[in-house]
């Protein structure tokens, strides 16, 4: 009784028309999430490629890589985006492909060019005395990498590429663009349908408010997780019983 | 032990070695002074093929070092180095640093290896800090904890790059005691250093750097009350007022 009197009291505000389209602010919720999930991870994956390559010493490596990150930081996602699904993709393939495969693929493409960055500023700052120590011990160039360099600099990489995952799920917004059924392309249709504004949008920002804050906590936990002094506890007591420390 | 022959080194069209020989035999302790950019850090780490050498050779344990199919991770395996900067690596404990080497390039187990590690650790003191990070290690326990791991690998020869310039004069000791009881346990050191009371202590021969030449080389005691070349008086003059 006492909701329904609270609610009475914000009458002005009409509850009743997200309500009615709930289906389709789940599904966009789902594809937002989706679309940004796809993007990020296979835009870590070909961003690590870009940025060993901005870091070849080979020209023919490094310089396509180059080119690579300067298009796509240079030039707005909304203008890759339509460039994908209405240029590239219809070109390469006779026809679309759906909002989904189109707009995963200009998220990718766009995030890999920051993570590339973030990837090569992120080995470049380690002194360059690790390096030495670990070959001085003798181990081979990979053996060191995998060893010494990238534990390091995947630490130093944590927060940026938190950074980068927030930015890229409210930039993932900009597919509405090409019809993707995301979070904003079910505000537009209930503040069509209904000629109301501020519950759709307000509702809107507020999913992407939270899918925003559960991020900033996994980044949190993981920035935590992987601090240079952390150790569990369990393995710490099991170390001092066996050397007797 | 090591012998160098006529080594050269360039950075661009820099000369910075120019023609060193030298012979540093087992069990000696060489220490090299010589003003800053003398080259007598990059002379070290030439013998730990840090550097690539431009001309001239080096042989370890009659192995010619320089030549041009030889096994680099396998050399610098039998050579340890210390760093003035320690190096160590900070997302590792202590122990862990120590135990790295020997597990991933000797293949050793990891039980040996912690083994080893932990007596190494007791040697300099550092038992109760096995399962610390570098980040919670004054300088001194830093720079010990590398030369531990350094010593895991049993090298040949030991360098020492200025392993006391980066710490306050009072940690300086812990660091040197260190380096003499493994003078006394036998170990062939090449010791790169401003410590001129270490060099006069520890050291069986001081070699005198400067200008990418070995200007003077000798017994520490005599060189230091007799110096024969300006350049070394002036040096001496400058650092030991």
């Amino acid at each position: 009784m006492r909701t329904i009197a609270i609610l009475e009291y914000f009458d002005f505000i009409r509850f009743d028309i997200i309500w009615n389209y709930r289906e389709l602010y789940f599904r966009g919720l789902l594809v937002t999430i989706a679309l940004t999930a796809v993007g990020y991870t296979c835009g870590i994956i070909l961003g690590l490629l870009f940025g060993l390559g901005k870091m070849s010493e080979r020209k023919w490596i490094y310089y396509p890589a180059k080119w690579y990150v300067d298009f796509f930081r240079g030039t707005p996602l909304l203008v890759q985006i339509l460039l994908i699904h209405t240029a590239l993709i219809p070109t390469l393939f006779g026809h679309s492909l759906g909002f989904f495969v189109s707009g995963s693929i200009a998220l990718m493409l766009n995030s890999a060019a920051y993570i590339a960055e973030i990837f090569r500023a992120g080995i470049q700052s380690l002194d360059k005395g690790q390096m030495e120590a670990a070959r001085s011990l003798g181990m081979p160039h990979g053996v060191a990498m995998r060893q010494i360099i990238l534990p390091q600099a995947f630490r130093r990489m944590v927060p940026p590429l938190g950074n980068e995952l927030i930015a890229l799920l409210k930039d993932s917004s900009l597919v509405t663009v090409i019809a993707a059924t995301d979070i904003l392309y079910a505000a537009k249709v209930t503040a069509g349908a209904y000629f109301r504004f501020w519950e759709p949008y307000l509702f809107a920002a507020l999913l992407y408010l939270i899918l925003t804050w559960v991020c900033t906590k996994v980044i949190a936990y993981v920035e935590n997780r992987y601090s240079t002094s952390y150790i569990p506890a369990k393995r710490r007591r099991f170390f001092m019983r066996k050397h007797g420390v | 032990m090591i012998e160098i022959n006529n080594l050269h080194k360039y950075f661009g069209d820099n000369e910075v070695l120019k023609g060193i020989s030298n012979k540093v035999n087992e069990k000696e302790v060489v220490c090299i002074i010589g003003p800053s950019g003398s080259g007598k850090s990059t002379f070290l780490r030439c013998m730990n093929l840090l550097e690539d050498v431009t001309d001239g050779t080096i042989t370890i344990d009659g192995q010619e070092i320089t030549a041009k199919k030889t096994n680099v991770p396998k050399i610098r395996s039998q050579v340890g180095m210390v760093f003035q900067h320690f190096n160590l690596f900070p997302h590792k404990t202590a122990l862990q640093n120590i135990i790295l080497g020997p597990l991933k390039v000797k293949k050793m187990p990891k039980e040996e290896a912690e083994k080893k590690g932990m007596e190494l650790l007791e040697k300099v003191g550092l038992v109760d800090k096995a399962h610390m990070y570098p980040g919670s290690l004054s300088g001194g326990q830093k720079q010990r904890v590398a030369i531990c791991r350094a010593l895991a690998m049993d090298p040949k020869v030991m360098l020492f790059d200025e392993p006391t310039s980066a710490l306050d004069p009072e940690l300086v000791g812990e660091v040197l005691n260190v380096m003499k009881d493994l003078a006394k346990d036998g170990m062939t050191m090449v010791v790169v250093t401003h410590e001129m009371n270490f060099a006069r202590e520890v050291g069986d021969r001081v070699i005198f750097i400067d200008g990418g030449y070995i200007v003077e080389e000798g017994d520490p005691n005599e060189l230091f009350q007799n110096p024969q070349s300006e350049r070394l008086q002036t040096f001496l003059g400058e650092i030991l007022v």
